[in-house]
């Protein structure tokens, strides 16, 4: 299975570690995603906003990525990969 | 004095950095592109996959067949310009010496205490160590007395290797190699070599300078230094910055197309994107180059050069599309490109420029950039671009627009 692009809203339960925002778990399609480990963080500028982005590794060993967007705030699934077939 | 330079390679760059971010790709063949459902080139290959013949550049149909079994993956570039970002600050705390090279390389001199063989030694081995511990990532590290040195000691244990030379043991080690193993020397130089019976390193080291000069002019006597291990380039830290001399932006089209309308949208749309470009970093520019490849990988490059500088997206666009009006044989293209050089600081022209020739279009222009720093670059665009964009999908390392959801 590849990777799917996406564009969904989700709910995201955080917490500040060391004053960085660490995703802990999110709910999404029906079903809560537990976060194993953050595996990746990068930042993309639009325009003036600074978006933030976590690649995360879920309890199933499936892999997300995640996007902070201070505007709403919110938080969006961007990308998503499921080891199950 | 002390001084050592340390050239910093990340192994691998765009694929280790997926392999890292999902845990599952790690161990796996992984070729970084475009859109995998749509054609393209491989931009990246990790080192799993590289066995199979795989490289950077390769057509995509290509690197399936010789590698079908690879994770093909959606490369981002812009987060891989954020990491490495980030990795450049983790070079500004080892050193304010920081000279980047390019995405995914960067230049360290170590002076003083910091730049004895000891100390770079450990400095570096510490590096690797901070580089995985924070990214997950592996670097392969150069260490030598030059830029020149450095860069070609990285070359030679990677992944994640650390070479140290000096001018003997570059000699030792290099003058035995073939002479496309000098930095700066490609299969053409190496074929000229060979014409003149120069086939390693060594044979380039005591070849006489005057017959170097004659039949490569100035370079000739500098590649002979080079082979000797000697380099005495400076190194340009990045709060100096490095005057940019030309700004292009390419596209492989997601299939051959003859279309005139869609192949003017494309022109109009990497138009858009240079002279946003320009105008963000304050330069302006001259000649514009446009660059067309048919579906023969026959590729046709031209350029104009416009009776004054500018970062006008329209005149760009109005230079680009007369170039291939010009030049284009109807023939399906694949590949489509637009360049602006000879390029000069906007601050030097406007002080010759005292009355603008259509100040209204620079206000106008002036306000669209304010809403697109704003809101972000796909907030404004040339209305001739929204047929095409729809057609066109991913551009690489081009302003990203949200993707309608697949």
């Amino acid at each position: 299975m590849g990777f799917e692009s996406l564009s969904d809203p989700v709910d995201v339960l955080t917490a500040f570690v060391d004053g960085r925002i660490q995703p802990l778990r999110f709910r999404w399609q029906g079903r809560v995603v537990r976060v194993r480990r953050v595996t990746g963080e990068w930042n993309r500028r639009e325009g003036s906003t600074l978006l933030r982005y976590f690649s995360i590794e879920s309890h199933a060993s499936d892999t997300y990525e995640l996007c902070y967007d201070p505007r709403g705030p919110r938080w969006i699934l961007s990308r998503a990969w499921s080891a199950r077939k | 004095m002390n001084r050592r330079i340390l050239l910093v390679d990340m192994d691998a760059f765009f694929a280790s950095i997926e392999q890292a971010h999902h845990p599952h790709l790690k161990g796996q063949p992984v070729i970084v592109c475009g859109d995998p459902s749509r054609r393209g080139v491989v931009t990246a290959a990790s080192y799993e996959a590289r066995p199979s013949g795989v490289h950077a550049g390769m057509p995509l149909q290509e690197a399936r067949r010789l590698c079908p079994q690879a994770h093909y993956v959606e490369g981002d570039p812009e987060k891989y310009v954020a990491i490495s970002l980030a990795l450049l600050n983790l070079y500004l705390t080892v050193t304010p010496d920081v000279e980047p090279f390019s995405v995914d390389e960067a230049f360290l001199a170590l002076q003083g205490r910091h730049g004895t063989h000891e100390a770079a030694h450990a400095i570096a081995v510490d590096l690797k160590r901070r580089i995985t511990a924070r990214f997950g990532l592996t670097a392969s590290i150069g260490l030598g007395p030059n830029k020149l040195i450095a860069k070609m000691a990285a070359g030679l244990a990677k992944p994640d290797g650390l070479s140290d030379l000096d001018p003997e043991e570059f000699r030792r080690v290099f003058w035995p190699r073939e002479a496309q193993s000098m930095w700066g020397v490609g299969p053409q130089l190496k074929t000229r070599l060979q014409s003149l019976g120069i086939a390693t390193v060594g044979d380039l080291a005591r070849a006489p300078a005057e017959a170097l000069k004659a039949a490569f002019g100035i370079i000739g006597p500098q590649l002979r230094e080079a082979a000797w291990g000697h380099d005495d380039t400076p190194l340009v830290p990045y709060h100096e910055g490095v005057e940019a001399k030309s700004m292009g932006h390419e596209v492989t089209l997601a299939e051959d197309c003859d279309d005139p309308a869609f192949l003017a949208g494309t022109l109009l749309r990497l138009s858009d994107q240079v002279g946003r470009r320009l105008r963000s970093e304050g330069y302006r520019g001259r000649t514009v180059a446009v660059k067309l490849r048919d579906h023969r990988f026959k590729t046709c490059i031209r350029q104009r050069v416009l009776p004054a500088f500018t970062a006008d997206h329209r005149m760009i666009f109005d230079t680009a599309r007369t170039l291939w009006r010009e030049h284009w044989n109807g023939e399906a293209l694949r590949l489509v490109g637009v360049t602006v050089s000879s390029l000069v600081r906007a601050a030097s022209c406007d002080q010759t420029e005292l009355f603008s020739p259509d100040e209204r279009a620079d206000r106008l222009r002036a306000a669209m950039d304010r809403v697109r720093d704003r809101l972000g670059e796909a907030s404004l665009v040339p209305a001739g671009t929204l047929t095409h964009r729809r057609r066109l999908g991913h551009v690489p390392f081009g302003p990203v627009s949200g993707r309608p959801r697949s």
